[in-house]
């Protein structure tokens, strides 16, 4: 028999892989920069950016299947997973195992943020034609207030180390890196790329309201 | 249809394993007996290698070499066919390791590589880095887990052999065991029943290499119900064996040979420490006795040396039991990159660094080459074993086998090195195919043995138990065990004389009345680790008694066994050929005409009747003396 | 006077509630933790003066070798009879492994570990243990060095205890069992079965169970290199997916 069709386990597990990396990975690095552009105006945000980006073709279709469907599958089948494995916080203080903790954690804590977040940004627009018509100004309102502030820092900041080693991790489990050398080479490329987009995305933040 | 017929096998050592897989793989159902998982058996300790002769070193090593290596190694004592055999079939015993998965270290063109062990001239030893039973053990492990999954075997770790049940025949149709978590009793039938049970150097107590499960207890049961012990009076005392209040861990030669030096303080009552003790003040025994071979002498000639100093000279250091083993003087990177492993296990366990300051050592016991008395059939075309007969490593009970370390069968007077991974795995083998062939020859159906045979041997089981758990005695047997071990190391150990075996067997006898009042301090009837401890250690006691006896009975010397004061050895600077030699020569055969025996000890009624079987000298009859000048 | 305390979990039988206990044993120089263990035995008085039963506890080569002896040493799973005493911080807190079931005080029933390397076939197919008069095929040195490593696993059970997936509420059959699996693959004739072992490792309880924790690599008395193992298993797996999907069928 061969397991790996017969049997979903390993597929599923494999799905969820690559789902957290690519739409939904993916949309995040995009969707920090189209926030980085925050700080060209809010014209250019308003129209350039988010315009363009509500002009394209099949946009729904796209908004369904390449964020919300995968998010939504990573999520659920990430919850899953998350009820195999013990919480043992405190025994074993090593880095990996504490950022072992921190993807499960994150991992819970994006899925409020982002109930809190596209709530009220992409869903009240829905019914709120005016937050659609000036993304800008609406951000700039919420941001303004520190606590929202702080509460966006949280989840980007959560978002990003979940994807950066999500990273590191998938390379192990897809079999890229191996050796012990081969694994902390990547670690720091994971590092690399958690510093800048954390840059970027908070340069987006800055740029709604300075 | 009749019942499919069954072995039990006691012992997941090498040998057990062994015996199980090729009983399995003849196609009879085997239940396997363990103490604890069958990965954790003894045979797991051996780190050097194990023997067999390929020739890969352009050296023209034979197999010839290997036998006679053997033979002479073990002071001719050791019955030649099996022996014979053992060698032959060494190489293909080893691809079929290598087969099973084992890792053996390599050289540069991918075949395995060979090493160079005590007591031979060619390498001979193949070597899975420094951890070779661990590996070989695993490798028959895995096969065996196999055979489980399909059914074949069924492993029964966690229980204890007890006893044997023999038939109104006296032959042997299945054991009690004992649940070591429920300490629930039951017996099992069997046809046939293969004892793999290890070594006995606990008798030695913490004064030994062997693990703390090498008991000698389950042989010493099946002797006391009627099989034979033969040759245990020959102990093999590795000379350097790092000291420890739990156990003695074995130091390979490899740090004598890479230039150690053994050493003590002039004076008695220099208490300074080692690295303070200029070089005038030290005293290289070795050397100056032994001035062309210095420290690298054969194993018993160091451990009888180390003896001397310390208890006859008083020179052991701070007036105890050890002496200095010392790598300071070496280059720290070429002894680091060469004796790795035990520098190693030097640190870990003693916590200081050989590379810095000098290890205590003293010598300490660590195979027994004698064990339960096996059988074999000469094959009289080739002069070796007769395979497939039932008579290989069959003891005097019917329907009950022996092998591994707990048998006597091949290292005669002394054990080569590496030697005796061979003979566990070999003697498993064909105790196995023994065993298979036994089963075939079988007419009775095991279910018409009368079940009481087998009540009456759990209800024995059991008063021993409850008396254990309910008398109120006065005796720990820790303590008794370390009482044991002191009296075996100083009385029986690597210098004998028979006024204190006298004495010893005097002491054992009474170890063994207070054995009889022992207190458990425990009364769970879960696990009680006391009882069961307590049931081992009356059986050591019983098994000192054998060695003991053994010894007593034998005046001469002879590899590992030796009594000064009847000591033959080779004149000074003679050498075949002069008259002073041939002389020698001359006594020696003399010796052999008495003593070239094999001594069988059977359990009488008060102590063991020591008796002597001829040696089968077929193939090398005895001409030329050991000589490692 | 010089003593070294220890702190003992115990529990009478699995069923029982587990408790406490403390001893105190004379200095000694050189102790490991189960030649302490043997002088409580030999004494067993707690350090309010109650004699109680002796601890029980699993033990046997005294040399790291047979894995017997793993138990949490203040905090961290290790081979008792190589801890030696004087490098612990006092009182010394001695638990049995959480991971498996308790039989009695320190000592626990790791029969699972055996159980799941049936499950993954952890054996090379042989024809039988009889001489076929040739060995197989040939190793290079640099291949053997790598699969040593493997080799050394003695089934101690301290990398499943430090494992957060790893339980007896779990199905995953853990990092040693994995790294048997990466062992038996390089094995040249146990190549011939990788797929039936990657496929084991490929379902429930298998390699993607493991949620690159990395803990158990730290605490591996052996120094096995768990997470290469796992990590080669994954590219393993991953090509093995590929082929099960888009190769020919079997
Ligand atoms: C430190 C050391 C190093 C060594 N190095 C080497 C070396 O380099 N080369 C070499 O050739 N030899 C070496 N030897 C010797 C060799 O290791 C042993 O002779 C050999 O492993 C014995 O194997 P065995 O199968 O007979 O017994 P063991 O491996 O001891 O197995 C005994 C089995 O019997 C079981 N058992 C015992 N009693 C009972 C009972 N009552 N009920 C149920 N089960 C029971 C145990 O559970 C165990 O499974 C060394 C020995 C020591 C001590
Ligand atoms: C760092 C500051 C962030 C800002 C300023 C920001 C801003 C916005 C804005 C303005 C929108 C509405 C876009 C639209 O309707 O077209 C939006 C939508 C969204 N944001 Fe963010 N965001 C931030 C961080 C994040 C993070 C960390 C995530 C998490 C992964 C996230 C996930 C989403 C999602 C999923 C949507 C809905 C997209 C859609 O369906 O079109 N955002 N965000
Ligand atoms: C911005 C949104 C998210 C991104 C970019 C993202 C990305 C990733 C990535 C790349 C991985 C690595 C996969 C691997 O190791 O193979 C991962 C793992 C994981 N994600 Fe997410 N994820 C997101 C949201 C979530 C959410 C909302 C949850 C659930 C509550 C979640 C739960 C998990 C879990 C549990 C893992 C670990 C899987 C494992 O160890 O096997 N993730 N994620
Ligand atoms: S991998 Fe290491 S820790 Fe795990 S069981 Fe094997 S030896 Fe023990
Ligand atoms: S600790 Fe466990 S989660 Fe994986 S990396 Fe090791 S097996
Ligand atoms: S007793 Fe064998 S590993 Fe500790």
């Amino acid at each position: 028999m061969q397991t790996s069709i017969h049997n979903t386990h390993f597929l599923l597990r494999r799905l969820h892989s690559l789902l957290g990396l690519l739409p939904v990975g993916g949309f995040l690095i995009f969707h920090l920069w189209e926030n980085s552009q925050s700080r060209f105006g809010p014209a250019h945000y308003n129209e350039q950016v988010v315009g363009w980006l509500q002009g394209l073709n099949y946009l729904t279709l796209l908004e369904i299947f390449v964020i919300a469907l995968p998010l939504l599958l990573h999520a659920g089948y990430g919850l899953l997973i998350l009820r195999s494995g013990h919480n043992e916080w405190r025994r074993n203080p090593w880095l990996h195992h504490r950022l072992y903790l921190l993807q499960r954690i994150s991992g819970i804590a994006i899925l409020l943020f982002l109930l809190f977040h596209v709530g009220w940004t992409r869903i009240w627009g829905i019914w709120e034609p005016a937050v659609k018509a000036d993304l800008f100004g609406h951000m700039q309102s919420i941001l303004s207030q520190p606590p929202i502030f702080l509460l966006y820092l949280l989840g980007l900041l959560l978002s990003l180390i979940h994807l950066c080693n999500g990273l590191w991790t998938m390379a192990i489990s897809w079999g890229l890196t191996t050796s012990v050398q081969a694994q902390r080479r990547w670690f720091l490329f994971c590092i690399a790329l958690f510093v800048l987009l954390s840059a970027m995305g908070l340069h987006g933040m800055l740029g709604f309201i300075l | 249809m009749k019942r499919p017929r069954k072995v039990i096998v006691i012992g997941g050592g090498l040998g057990g394993l062994w015996s199980a897989l090729r009983v399995a793989e003849a196609g009879f159902q085997v239940d396997l007996f363990s103490l604890f998982e069958v990965k954790r058996s003894h045979s797991a300790c051996a780190q050097g290698g194990i023997n067999a002769c390929f020739d890969t070193k352009g050296e023209r090593d034979s197999i010839w070499q290997h036998i006679v290596d053997t033979l002479k190694g073990g002071a001719y004592l050791a019955n030649q066919p099996p022996v014979k055999s053992m060698c032959e079939e060494a190489p293909g015993l080893i691809q079929t390791f290598e087969r099973m998965g084992v890792t053996f270290s390599r050289t540069a063109e991918g075949v395995m590589d060979l090493r160079l062990f005590g007591g031979v001239k060619n390498r001979r030893t193949v070597f899975a880095g420094a951890s070779t039973g661990q590996q070989l053990l695993y490798g028959v492990d895995q096969e065996v887990r196999r055979q489980e999954s399909l059914g074949r075997i069924q492993k029964y770790e966690w229980w204890e052999f007890l006893s044997l049940v023999l038939d109104g025949r006296d032959t042997c149709k299945g054991v009690t065991a004992m649940n070591l978590r429920t300490l629930e009793v039951k017996s099992f039938r069997a046809d046939a029943v293969i004892l793999a049970t290890g070594g006995m150097g606990q008798t030695y107590g913490h004064r030994s290499t062997n693990s703390t499960n090498s008991t000698g207890a389950a042989a010493c049961r099946a002797y006391r119900q009627g099989a034979w012990f033969a040759n245990t009076e020959f102990f093999q005392f590795h000379p350097t064996a790092m000291l420890g209040d739990d156990k003695t861990r074995l130091m390979s030669e490899a740090a004598r040979g890479e230039g150690g030096r053994i050493w003590v303080p002039q004076d008695p009552e220099d208490r300074r420490r080692p690295n303070d003790i200029p070089e005038q003040a030290r005293f290289y025994f070795l050397e100056e006795w032994f001035p062309s071979y210095g420290n690298t002498v054969p194993r018993d000639v160091a451990s009888r040396a180390i003896w001397r100093v310390v208890h006859e000279m008083g020179l052991g250091v701070d007036g105890e039991d050890k002496v200095y083993l010392d790598l300071t003087h070496l280059n720290p990177g070429f002894i680091e990159q060469r004796l790795h492993a035990i520098l190693d296990i030097y640190r870990k366990f003693h916590g200081s660094d050989p590379v810095h300051e000098p290890m205590e050592i003293y010598p300490s016991a660590h195979y027994a080459m004698g064990g339960l008395w096996v059988d074999f059939e000469k094959d009289e075309q080739t002069g070796g074993l007769k395979f497939g007969s039932q008579r290989n490593h069959a003891t005097n009970i019917p329907g009950l086998y022996a092998c591994g370390e707990c048998d006597y069968g091949y290292h005669g007077a002394n054990r080569l090195g590496a030697n005796s991974l061979l003979s566990a795995s070999f003697s498993g083998r064909v105790a196995g195919e023994s065993a298979a062939t036994y089963l075939l020859g079988l007419q009775d159906d095991l279910l018409s043995v009368p079940e009481q045979y087998y009540e009456s041997e759990i209800s024995r089981q059991q008063e021993i138990n409850r008396s254990l758990t309910e008398s109120h005695g006065t005796e720990n047997p820790y303590s008794l065990q370390r009482a044991l071990g002191n009296l075996m190391s100083s009385q029986v150990g690597v210098v004998r004389d028979n006024d204190k075996l006298r004495q010893a067997l005097e002491s054992l006898k009474e170890l063994e009345q207070r054995s009889m009042n022992i207190n458990l301090q425990e009364t769970s009837n879960w696990s009680n680790q006391g009882l069961v401890f307590s049931r081992q250690l009356q059986e050591m006691i019983r098994l000192g008694q054998v060695i003991t006896a053994s010894a007593l009975a034998r005046d001469e010397c002879r590899g590992a066994h030796y009594k000064p004061a009847f000591d033959l050895t080779i004149p000074e600077n003679t050498y075949p050929g002069d008259p002073a030699y041939e002389a020698y020569r001359q006594a020696w055969k003399r010796q052999n005409e008495d003593w070239l025996k094999t001594t069988i000890a059977s359990a009488g009624k008060d102590g063991p009747t020591i008796t002597y079987q001829p040696v089968d000298l077929s193939v090398l009859p005895p001409e030329e003396p050991r000589d490692y000048r | 006077m010089k003593t070294i305390q220890f702190q003992i979990r115990r529990q009478d039988d699995p069923y029982s509630p587990p408790y406490w206990e403390s001893f105190s044993i004379p200095f000694r120089k050189g102790h490991n933790v189960v030649s302490a263990l043997m002088v409580i035995r030999e004494n067993p008085v707690t350090r309010e003066g109650r004699r109680v039963d002796p601890v029980a506890w699993e033990f046997n080569c005294m040399e790291e070798v047979c894995g017997a002896c793993s138990m949490v040493i203040n905090g961290l799973p290790r081979q008792a009879c190589s801890t030696l005493v004087d490098n612990l911080d006092q009182p010394i807190r001695l638990e049995p492994l959480s991971k498996f079931p308790v039989i009695r005080d320190l000592m626990v029933d790791r029969s699972r570990i055996f159980t799941d390397l049936k499950r993954v076939r952890a054996w090379i197919e042989i024809d039988g243990a009889w001489n076929i008069h040739r060995g197989a095929p040939r190793v290079s040195p640099e291949a053997w060095k790598e699969n040593y490593l493997y080799s050394r696993c003695m089934s101690c059970g301290c990398c499943m205890e430090v494992c957060p997936q790893y339980g007896e509420d779990q199905t995953f059959v853990g990092p040693a069992t994995l790294a048997a699996v990466r062992l038996m693959n390089a094995h040249p004739t146990g190549s011939y079965h990788k797929t039936q072992r990657l496929h084991a490792i490929m379902a429930e309880g298998g390699l993607s169970d493991c949620g690159n924790a990395q803990n158990c690599v730290r605490v591996c008395p052996k120094q096995i290199p768990l997470t290469t193992a796992i990590g080669e298993l994954g590219r393993e797996v991953t090509l093995q997916m590929l082929r099960d999907l888009f190769g020919k069928s079997e």
